[in-house]
């Protein structure tokens, strides 16, 4: 995905309020075709989960094995590299889910 | 609605090297005009739909670009959105000519994908995603693939289950000389299959596809039996993100969009005989012929494999044209397919896949995940 530093300064005002939170796996998929940006962390599994506050969230799920692709999995959210840039590129942070 | 569809041009579905997005625009539309008997002077207005020539083909003011090709100064609009394209083009000509300010207008709806990587045409068909699902790293097979575990779940629906939804489509698809693939598959084909996105499987998916499809529609009274009415033209819109729904096995847009549909036709879903829906995963289907009305929520694949939706056994038959999963999903082009497709069947020129005395159809158009829906109904009134 194409950002640039505003972009990035903008968005860390909107992230930083989630990291912790905690949710349970309501569904799941594992991507092995990805888009252009995502090529080197495949297969990498996406869930949407419903957080503590009855919201529910997508997001890429890191630091995984294969018994935690299930339902009412606990994760929490974490500051990670989106996707890997170019040297010249900023390094954009997003939110994912990790499991607890 | 006082509108009929005078004139429809295809071109054939696939990966096409050998021809532009402007080559294969410019054929739908000649062969509209030929087929209309029409002359360029005769359009009042031109309606594109496209999504992605801005992002794979570097060429925005499409609707100017093609407008030439008529030559004649006309107003030329373009109109984008994501899948659903095609159908909101037609949308937005009809509210044209109910206006009164154009009586005869073409809708020409085209895409170009084959020439880029697949990766690449993943990441521009995200842009009709969430920036959330964007970051996820998510891809609409892993969208529709959430919906497909949330509906196998809910209603005890197998994967073997909803693979027969593409061997029905291969199966239509076989007959269709203008299909990307015109072979058929097994569901045990559809089974061994490269997985993408589990539960889905390559071929639960719609291929990436080159192609254009042109219509000519007029308010004008016109006595040939080619002449098709259009009796409802609505849209309706939904979240782009899938995550914030209150159901993942059903499309609110696509039944809100049908319920006005329905209404202003005066008809029912029983009344329906034919019907083009948005095939682009096996999953999408499913949930169509329940959002729709055709089948009772969790029971539209037991309709598909006791082949009520299949030429020659079915009741209702569903994409003819091989669906997109067969014919192809030239995504601006899509929308404007089904209507060809309809209209050939409705005129009873279908050839070998023609659906006996069918005389209402139904296109079901959707773009992103359900994020916006456009629902055509169109009558052979001779």
């Amino acid at each position: 995905m194409r950002n640039t530093p505003v972009t990035a300064w903008r968005k860390q005002k909107i992230t930083a309020p989630h990291i912790g939170k905690q949710g349970r796996i309501l569904l799941w998929t594992l991507i092995r075709v990805p888009s252009a940006f995502f090529i080197d962390q495949a297969p990498y599994p996406v869930v949407i989960a419903e957080m503590e506050d009855g919201t529910r969230e997508v997001g890429q799920l890191v630091d995984w094995k294969q018994e935690d692709l299930v339902k009412n999995r606990i994760v929490q959210m974490v500051l990670r590299k989106l996707h890997s840039t170019d040297k010249d590129d900023i390094i954009h942070y997003v939110i994912k889910f990790r499991p607890v | 609605m006082n509108i009929s569809i005078i004139g429809t041009g295809m071109t054939r579905f696939g990966e096409l090297w050998k021809v532009s997005l402007l080559d294969l625009a410019h054929e739908a539309m000649d062969q509209a005009l030929e087929n209309s008997e029409l002359l360029p002077k005769d359009i009042d207005a031109l309606f594109v739909g496209n999504m992605l020539s801005g992002i794979l083909n570097n060429q925005a003011n499409l609707g100017s670009l093609l407008a030439e090709h008529i030559g004649t100064g006309i107003p030329a609009f373009y109109m984008e959105g994501a899948c659903a394209s095609g159908g909101i083009a037609l949308h937005n000509a009809i509210q044209s000519v109910l206006s009164g300010q154009n009586k005869t207008v073409m809708v020409v709806g085209v895409e170009k994908m084959t020439d880029h990587s697949g990766d690449d045409i993943t990441a521009g068909l995200m842009g009709a995603g969430s920036e959330a699902e964007r970051q996820a790293g998510a891809t609409f097979p892993g969208i529709y693939a959430f919906m497909a575990r949330a509906y196998m779940e809910q209603y005890g629906v197998t994967e073997e289950d909803l693979a027969a939804i593409s061997v029905k489509n291969h199966f239509h698809g076989s007959f269709n000389k203008k299909a990307q693939f015109r072979f058929t598959i097994t569901i045990n084909d559809v089974m061994k299959s490269s997985k993408i996105a589990d539960p889905l499987k390559l071929l639960d998916c719609s291929p990436i596809t080159d192609g254009a499809a042109a219509i000519i529609i007029t308010s004008k009274k016109v006595s040939s039996k080619k002449r098709i009415s259009i009796t409802a033209s609505e849209v309706a819109s939904d979240t782009v993100g899938l995550s914030g729904r209150s159901t993942f096995t059903s499309l609110s847009a696509v039944v809100k969009a049908a319920k006005k549909a329905y209404h202003k036709a005066k008809i029912t879903p029983k009344d329906i005989q034919i019907a083009e829906v948005h095939d682009c995963f096996s999953i999408a289907e499913a949930i169509a012929h329940e959002d729709l009305g055709f089948s009772s929520p969790g029971q539209a694949t037991k309709d598909i494999i006791e082949g009520k939706r299949t030429i020659g056994t079915g009741n209702l038959i569903v994409n003819p044209s091989g669906g997109l999963k067969a014919c192809g999903h030239p995504v601006g082009a899509t929308g404007i397919k089904q209507i060809v497709e309809l209209t050939e069947q409705l005129r009873g020129d279908a050839g070998p896949r023609q659906v006996n005395n069918a005389k209402i159809g139904l296109a079901h158009n959707v773009g992103g995940s359900g994020t916006i829906a456009v629902i055509h109904i169109l009558q052979n009134n001779l």
